[in-house]
């Protein structure tokens, strides 16, 4: 861990308190001086630390930006997602950083955050849009344990932490589209995108690129995504802290990822299913040319959407764009 | 051994007739003939394969492999294939995606060249994209599948001839 992420860390476990320079120079085994120009250099980072000559260091507000060593002292050291984290001020797509790295041969766990991404991505080649430092757009490298059918867990696994963080963190109450957008109102707050490295029998990585609309304003929502799109912001009328949502997520991530390794993957579907909102309504699926329309009936086994066709043919859909064609009525 | 039944078999267990031939092997019995109202077994010890003797009407014969495989159909003469052609398959269920964006164009097409890395297709399953490889050297000789139709496991995506 840096000296900063130490110092930070210090000051956090110390609370609205303050921590003498002595006292940290004494725990970190630097000099008082370190201690000064590291403090000095966290304050042009835009942390407010006030400082007096009696009363040590204190640790006042942190500003809303991702500090890759900061995110990383505040998570568990068992912590498999997160165990290595890198922040770009600007990238392509973070999946494209990830990619490299996993080609690298760089163990799971890895996890790179943009401020901002130029080519942002969604399904089939739609953009993202990520504009800087309003959002999290991040990418976790996985190697699990599974066979390439299996990947699916892991949309689920990532659908479920990732709801869980955002209703924790932001208190508000997020449900599940198929498979695994984030709905608040029944808008989209949060997407993810996963990609796959596998032979035929085995995984060789996978990609969760997950896209999260923090404090997003409605013009930053191009044009024709207003009405469908939301922010946690938007929903809640004040800025959320993105560090503070960046550890929650990452903390539900491995906790989910966990259940997976441990063969819980049962439970991860029952949570998922419990607030998968797409259940009991009309949808369309859009494959490319191809239209299926129907009731979403009930969820296969491995998260598949089973759904009943106007013809009364129960269809099994894995893919493609679904539209829930009646709002649904837990809406408020 | 060969084994000739001269009518159906469905009604006589296959435990029964492998404990005949089990007696017939001990006791160095060559033939065993029974015959029923609706059902007649002739089992003959011999070489395998080895026909009925000259003169012997040919029943109409089926061979009779194995204990417990049921009847299998008579042995394919094994063919050489035509060409040494291989096929990529899909290793998940999903839908199959021939190009990226759905506006662009295919990753390959019949008769493109493409090496191990070269990616041939998406699988997407819940939003899970798979970039298939094609893990040979060759060049595409059939797109099996339609684009954005369902697959299933193993199925075959292309065909492909080595080079």
């Amino acid at each position: 861990m840096s000296l900063d992420a130490q110092i930070l860390q210090s000051l956090r476990a110390a609370g609205p308190g303050a921590v003498s320079g002595a006292e940290l120079s004494h725990r970190l085994k630097v000099s008082r001086a370190a201690i000064w120009s590291r403090v000095e250099a966290l304050r042009c980072l835009g942390y407010d630390i006030q400082a007096g000559p009696h009363l040590g260091y204190r640790l006042v507000s942190v500003p809303d930006v991702l500090h890759a060593d900061d995110l990383r002292s505040r998570l568990d050291k068992t912590q498999v997602i997160g165990r290595q984290i890198q922040v770009f001020q600007e990238t392509t797509s973070t999946n494209d950083v990830v990619e490299k790295l996993a080609r690298d041969g760089v163990q799971e766990g890895a996890v790179v955050f943009a401020e901002a991404q130029t080519r942002g991505r969604g399904r089939r080649g739609r953009k993202w849009v990520s504009p800087a430092n309003k959002g999290l757009w991040f990418s976790v490298l996985l190697r699990p344990p599974l066979h390439p059918a299996e990947a699916t867990q892991l949309t689920i696994a990532s659908a479920t932490a990732l709801r869980r963080a955002i209703q924790t963190e932001a208190g508000l109450e997020a449900s599940i589209k198929w498979p695994n957008d984030i709905l608040i109102r029944g808008r989209k707050a949060a997407g993810i995108l996963s990609e796959l490295k596998a032979e035929l029998d085995q995984i060789r990585y996978v990609i969760l690129g997950i896209g999260v609309d923090v404090n997003l304003n409605h013009a930053d929502f191009p044009a024709d995504l207003r009405t469908q799109a939301t922010s946690l912001k938007a929903e809640l009328g004040r800025e959320v802290a993105r560090p503070d949502l960046a550890v929650a997520i990452l903390k539900e991530l491995d906790r989910d990822y966990s259940r997976i390794r441990r063969g819980h993957f049962a439970a991860l579907a029952a949570e998922w299913e419990e607030h998968c909102e797409t259940l009991g309504h009309e949808v369309v699926i859009q494959l490319a040319e191809r239209r299926v329309e129907g009731r979403a009936e009930t969820l296969a086994e491995d998260g598949a959407l089973l759904v009943r066709t106007d013809h009364g043919h129960l269809e099994r859909i894995v893919g493609g764009d679904v539209t829930v064609t009646v709002s649904h009525q837990g809406a408020r | 051994m060969a084994v000739l039944l001269t009518r159906t078999i469905i009604a006589v267990d296959l435990k029964d007739i492998k404990a005949i031939i089990d007696l017939m092997k001990k006791n160095s019995v060559s033939e065993f003939e029974l015959e029923k109202p609706d059902f007649k077994i002739r089992l003959k010890r011999g070489n395998n394969g080895a026909g009925p003797a000259p003169g012997e009407e040919p029943p109409p014969a089926m061979t009779y492999v194995q204990p417990p495989v049921l009847v299998a159909p008579p042995p394919m003469p094994s063919v050489p294939p035509i060409t040494n052609e291989l096929e990529i398959k899909s290793p998940m269920i999903g839908t199959f995606y021939r190009a990226p964006p759905p506006d662009s164009a295919p990753y390959i097409e019949v008769g493109m060249e493409v090496n191990r890395e070269t990616v041939v297709c998406i699988i997407e399953a819940m939003k899970v994209m798979n970039e298939i490889k094609a893990e040979a050297k060759g060049v595409i000789t059939q797109v099996l599948v339609e684009n954005a139709r369902p697959v299933e496991f193993g199925q075959s995506l292309f065909k492909l001839r080595p080079s």
